[in-house]
């Protein structure tokens, strides 16, 4: 393999795992600028949609956990994939929709550190769930094979320049793509989108020209609990399937958004492909031997993170795109 | 019946004891001026009157058209057909000086309205007419508010709320930092709207340029009422503009 084509593989796999948190960090950060709502719970949500979509696509079998005591351990629907795709989202968008309702909209007034308390309890409570129900054991998430039967989403795929990828990580960077462009125009060029972009800065002044915000306000937290659903579809048969992945994926998700800064979509789609490249690099790169010194990058892939954010942060406290004004 | 109606309103923030059993009539179709020294209590008379929050009406009653509005959220009471143009003009700097003026449209979409009632009389201009009252809104119409200066954005909050629907225009301090030259423009569209049949309710710190435009005149003064009467009387009382506008 030539240099050219390492770099461009590691260029894939960084705009891959960069996608993932893209699709974390555009529902975080925009409930976070809008409604101002510092939701801990997001990578809960992100858990939901991974057993959601494992739930809808395969069959499974159990190896530990009450439901597998109580004579359950076989479960799933098996309708394929491509049905996880379109039911998780709803699924999860309602989820988001009653999580705002009944939690978020409560403590829009209260605190930074009340929120955080009461939403990283709820992420608590629901790892804990999933851990007394499907056990803390991994779950396999096979990638599908074909979508729609005909579609070959799985194996190598040979690329020009690059060589072999595996085809299922292009179809995860292709439907990020996809989502955020769709949110993009949402946001940009909808009246719904007017509205939340005006809340963004003034939503006191928004309710006086007599627009019922919280309308919006639900929507926005419906959609960014659909993406984190999406999230938990398509990277669930990249990563392990047990009760932490939520938790695990919260903080390059937070980075994301800090970096990018706070209620940019591009921003968090800048912010998630700088982590997932930092990542991707850290991970690809070959070890330097010199002298008889070995250093070998890829366990320094998560503190690599931390590093890239602190660096950004440091020349642009309120993140690349992120507005002073609105900089918690 | 007036228009609107206050009746011992006591208004808190926080803890803080600010209006202190307010009351005052606005007849329709008149410019009624509110002045005072700053820290009065005039901008925590509007936004009593316009459901913000805070601060908090604790007793007492707002009435508009005869309906108590005490305590309503801000959205309801404006679709009633209150507008506010708070003071610091609060344009969204984010958005194009046209996105600003369409959200004053949003109002009237389905998904805003569904399930509520709009119960203002007065329709908002078009976007036409309004451009066609400020041409140099017109000729900034994708330029981002924020780069605005400060005149033009005073304007901007005019004409935004132009384009709402209202009956009762409140204005706090239209005049703020502006040059003379843009503070006659701003008159002109508050004399323009007042002809259009809104009634207003002008808050200023300049007491000579309010008494110019109002019909009728209320002085506040640490939360209470301390004159009432025709602009007219307020000018020829000396004593008063004195003590409480130093005027």
């Amino acid at each position: 393999m030539s240099i050219v084509s390492e770099l461009a593989v590691i260029l894939l796999n960084g705009l891959q795992q960069g996608a993932i948190y893209v699709l974390l960090a555009v529902g975080l950060s925009i409930i976070l600028g809008t409604l101002k709502f510092v939701n801990f719970a997001h990578g809960a949500l992100y858990l939901v949609g991974t057993y959601a979509g494992l739930f809808i696509a395969l069959d499974v079998t159990l190896s530990s956990g009450k439901l597998q005591e109580w004579g359950y351990g076989e479960f799933g629907l098996g309708w394929g994939f491509l049905a996880a795709l379109i039911l998780v989202p709803l699924f999860v968008f309602a989820v988001g929709l009653l999580m705002e309702r009944f939690l978020a909209r409560s403590f829009y007034d209260r605190p930074d550190t009340d929120q955080i308390l009461v939403t990283f309890g709820l992420a608590i409570v629901v790892q804990e769930l999933f851990r007394v129900l499907f056990g803390s054991n991994s779950l396999p998430f096979t990638q599908p094979e074909y979508i729609l039967s005909v579609i070959p989403v799985s194996g190598p795929m040979q690329l020009p320049i690059v060589g072999s990828f595996p085809r299922w990580r292009l179809w995860v960077i292709a439907i990020t793509a996809v989502l955020v462009g769709i949110v993009y125009l949402l946001v940009e060029h909808t009246d719904f989108g007017l509205v939340v972009r005006a809340g963004t800065r003034d939503a006191e002044m928004v309710r006086l020209l007599g627009i019922k915000i919280s309308r919006p306000y639900l929507v926005v937290f419906g959609i960014g609990a659909a993406l984190a659903g999406v999230a938990g579809v398509v990277g669930g048969p990249l990563n392990v399937v047990n009760p932490t992945v939520g938790m695990n994926i919260l903080v390059p998700a937070f980075l994301t958004v800090v970096i990018g800064g706070v209620g940019t979509i591009t921003g968090a789609v800048v912010g998630g492909l700088i982590i997932g490249l930092t990542q991707a690099t850290l991970i690809g790169l070959p070890s330097v031997t010199i002298a008889s010194f070995t250093l070998n990058f890829s366990p320094w892939s998560q503190v690599g993170l931390y590093a890239i954010a602190a660096i950004i942060l440091l020349v642009r406290p309120q993140g690349i795109f992120g507005n002073e004004e609105v900089a918690p | 019946m007036s228009l609107l109606e206050l009746d011992d309103v006591n208004a808190y923030y926080g803890e803080s004891h600010i209006l202190r059993g307010v009351t005052m009539n606005v007849e329709e179709g008149e410019i009624c001026a509110l002045l005072g020294r700053n820290g009065a209590g005039k901008t925590t008379t509007l936004r009593s009157i316009a459901g913000a929050t805070p601060p908090n009406v604790r007793s007492g009653t707002v009435s508009f058209k005869g309906e108590d509005v005490t305590g309503k959220p801000a959205e309801d009471v404006s679709a009633g057909g209150i507008s506010l143009v708070p003071e610091e003009r609060r344009v969204f700097p984010n958005l194009t000086v046209a996105e600003n003026l369409h959200l004053a449209e949003v109002v009237n979409n389905k998904s805003n309205t569904w399930g509520r009632s709009l119960t203002f009389e007065h329709e908002g201009m078009s976007t036409e007419d309004v451009y066609a009252q400020f041409p140099r809104l017109d000729e900034r119409r994708d330029q981002q508010a924020g780069t605005l200066s400060g005149g033009e954005q005073q304007m901007l909050a005019i004409a935004r709320a132009l384009k709402q629907n209202t009956d009762l225009l409140l204005l706090d301090e239209p005049y703020e930092g502006l040059a003379p030259k843009i503070i006659e423009d701003v008159e002109d569209a508050v004399q323009r709207i007042s002809e259009d049949g809104t009634t207003i309710l002008l808050v200023e710190q300049n007491a000579a340029a309010a008494i110019k435009l109002a019909d009728r005149a209320y002085v506040v003064d640490q939360g209470q009422i301390v004159f009432d009467g025709t602009a007219e009387e307020l000018r020829e009382d000396e004593a008063t503009r004195e003590r409480y506008l130093g005027v």
